[in-house]
């Protein structure tokens, strides 16, 4: 079962590369998706194997990431008739290059964290969710869109979950479920700010948001 | 265990009854209404319920879900206090604004809708026992009160909004990493089982889990819940949110969601504290993030215009304050949880009479507010007053905590603290002592009309100001009480 994790996993790795190159919005919404699905489907190769609350839990993740959330960003993103990120704070060549020194430092820095060897399932764990991790922060910090902003969080919040479903094995699906539902309606409100800004704005550069200081 | 205890319940239960009770209104008034009266009645029945489930030993739910002892009932207290005056508050304030920005049936039945939940999730995030659902319930605070703050849709204000809930729900996910990695440090020696995320058991599991991944936590879990506080360099979203937000969110936001974040803090203070090898590690970053804040925001205070955003970082420095204190051994931590009611109390003062005298002038820029206190004395004794309060003036309550937290420094002998306190606070006393003055004499321009106080207006000030002259001349000896034993569930021993 092991190797399926490292597999999904690594698919996972390949993924954070993909977004932090990818200027098209609608190809990132796509990315981010097919990211949640792979985070959904760890726990049904985890050493307790498939079970209802795995499936349930994979059932639920499939249809918010895989689903939901990819609808209600690019409807999004069509109302602000927002294609592409233009012009990043970090231009694309650069993102890929500090994504590649992501993943060395994540593999590097997984080796130094003091969790123990008997909690984790995989060898790939704990560099994938660290990098996956640092990577939403970086599209968080280096992009200027609104909508990239949302996606960012949603990869940093696919890592946190990579973390937990591989690591903690003893939380109960209650707060699981609560954690998605949390970031479903920070997904959905965060929608509705952005047809607000655009509306007052006519643009969503979150950029443009700098008028208070001090 | 107390059957009783599942009473607790209905903390929750009944302010989102009035969230829905809300939706059916038909006219603003009648929200306002409901908000003004419905909160104060939903305060005296919550606190009558706690007052007749609490006990000397921690009451449980059935399932242990929920979780009511000294320190969740001392926070509640506090919740319920902020959340009564601001809601007669809200009343009084929403009458007043101008046309243009006047309350219209949805946006009265938003207000009153979020205003509610939140008021439920605050109480969830204090009782629940479970820290999974404790962060379930901080976000949830984060999303709920997003909207408050852009209640009036302008483009500073949306930017308010943005800021916040992007910086908020980065930090708060940070914290979840934390409360993974303490799960990870129970689990670690091999065997606490299904309960790893159960204060209540963890907290007895401490003295054996992993140190390390403790630490780590730690560290997450501070800037994650951090970031919430406020607390310097996480403090990006603060004035701007407060700053932006209509007056009696502000005065919530400041008088009780800082604390609610700072208070997930504590529960993990002794869990870290109690793990092998980290006696006085948590203590001590939080002595260093508190006087990181104290002193950034002296820095601001010093050179701000805006009265609000004035009041934003003293927040900032009051929340560093408590923090300070409660790394300083128990005195420290009592008089830290003191601290927390009289800056609520006061803060809440303080932004009553911003909100008014704003609608009074027009404007929140301090350099175009003179003569408040012949221009409206009622609201600007209580803007004066809370400024003077808010700086540590004798005799009101806080210059009775920041006294505490001295003589906690000096028990502690840390006296570069100390120095360091006695500084930033000094700084902070000449910069807004300088801004209370110029705002409340001089002559006010022509175009501002003196105003006469409505009764509720004369309550709202004398009533916090009077409370907190009351708590800095005579401490009750039950109250101490109360404090000492809050200060207790962190496990905090005496020098």
């Amino acid at each position: 079962m092991e190797t399926f994790t490292d597999n999904i996993l690594a698919v996972l790795l390949f993924t954070d590369l993909l977004l932090v190159g990818m200027s098209r919005l609608s190809g990132c919404i796509s990315l981010v998706a097919v990211q949640g699905v792979l985070v959904g489907l760890l726990p049904l190769f985890s050493p307790e194997h498939v079970n209802p609350r795995s499936i349930v839990f994979f059932v639920v993740v499939c249809a918010l990431k895989g689903v939901v959330f990819p609808v209600v960003l690019s409807r999004a993103m069509r109302s602000v008739n927002a294609r592409r990120e233009v012009e990043p704070f970090v231009g694309f060549g650069w993102s890929i290059l500090i994504g590649v020194g992501i993943l060395a430092f994540s593999f590097y820095q997984a080796k130094q964290l003091p969790i123990p060897s008997a909690l984790v399932a995989g060898t790939m764990v704990m560099p994938a969710a660290l990098a996956t991790i640092l990577i939403g922060i970086f599209l968080i910090v280096s992009r200027r869109t609104a909508v990239t902003q949302v996606l960012g969080y949603l990869v940093l919040e696919n890592g946190i979950s990579t973390f937990g479903l591989a690591t903690v094995s003893g939380i109960p699906l209650l707060i699981e479920l609560g954690l998605l539902l949390d970031v479903f309606v920070a997904v959905f409100v965060m929608a509705i700010m952005i047809y607000q800004i655009n509306r007052e704005f006519d643009h969503i550069d979150a950029d443009r948001l700098s008028t208070l200081k001090g | 265990m107390n059957t009783l205890g599942n009473l607790l319940w209905l903390l929750i239960a009944m302010p989102l009854l009035g969230c829905l009770a809300t939706l059916f209104l038909r006219s603003s008034r009648a929200v306002l209404h409901i908000v003004s009266w419905g909160v104060p009645i939903i305060s005296v029945l919550s606190l009558g319920t706690i007052f007749s489930v609490f006990d000397r030993a921690p009451v449980f739910t059935s399932g242990e879900w929920l979780l009511l002892d000294a320190l969740s009932a001392f926070h509640l207290l506090g919740l319920y206090i902020i959340f009564s005056i601001s809601s007669v508050y809200a009343g009084v304030y929403f009458s007043h604004e101008p046309k243009e920005q006047e309350l219209t049936l949805p946006l009265a039945r938003r207000f009153g809708a979020l205003w509610f939940a939140t008021m439920a999730t605050m109480a969830l995030v204090l009782l629940s026992n479970n820290l999974g659902i404790m962060w379930v319930g901080v976000e949830t605070t984060t999303l709920v009160t997003a909207f408050l703050i852009c209640l009036h849709t302008s483009a500073v204000s949306l930017e308010a909004t943005w800021k916040y809930l992007v910086v908020c729900s980065v930090g708060v996910a940070f914290a979840f990493m934390g409360i993974l990695l303490i799960g990870a440090a129970v689990e670690s020696p091999g065997g606490v089982g299904a309960h790893v995320l159960q204060w209540s058991e963890v907290v007895v599991a401490a003295p054996n889990i992993n140190p390390q991944l403790a630490k780590l936590a730690f560290i997450f879990l501070l800037v994650g819940y951090g970031t919430k506080v406020g607390l310097a360099p996480l403090h990006s979203w603060l004035p701007d949110a407060h700053s932006q937000a209509p007056a009696p969110v502000s005065a919530m936001f400041s008088g009780f969601l800082l604390n609610m974040a700072l208070y997930c803090i504590m529960r993990y203070i002794p869990i870290v504290e109690q793990a092998p090898g980290c006696a006085g590690w948590a203590h001590g970053l939080l002595v260093v993030l508190g006087m990181v804040s104290i002193g950034v925001a002296a820095v601001f205070i010093i050179s701000q215009h805006d009265l609000k955003r004035l009041l934003a970082y003293h927040s900032v420095e009051h929340l560093g304050i408590i923090a300070l204190g409660l790394g300083l051994g128990r005195l420290g931590v009592i008089a830290a949880l003191f601290h927390t009611l009289n800056h609520s109390i006061c803060k809440a003062l303080g932004f009553f009479s911003a909100g008014r005298l704003g609608q009074i002038y027009g404007t929140h820029d301090m350099r175009r507010i003179s003569g408040a206190l012949s221009t409206h004395p009622t609201w600007g004794v209580g803007m004066f007053g809370s400024i003077l309060a808010l700086i540590g003036v004798a005799p009101f309550a806080i210059f009775m905590s920041e006294f505490l937290i001295i003589k906690a420094a000096v028990e502690t002998k840390s006296y570069w603290v100390l120095a360091l306190f006695l500084a930033g606070a000094a700084t902070v006393f000449i910069g807004a002592l300088k801004h209370a003055v110029d705002m409340s004499w001089g002559t006010p321009s022509q175009s501002v009309r003196p105003q006469k106080a409505s009764v509720a207006e004369r309550a709202l000030v004398f009533l916090p100001m009077g409370a907190l002259l009351v708590l800095g001349l005579w401490m009750p000896p039950a109250f101490w009480n109360f404090l000492e034993a809050a200060a207790d569930v962190l496990k905090v021993p005496s020098p």
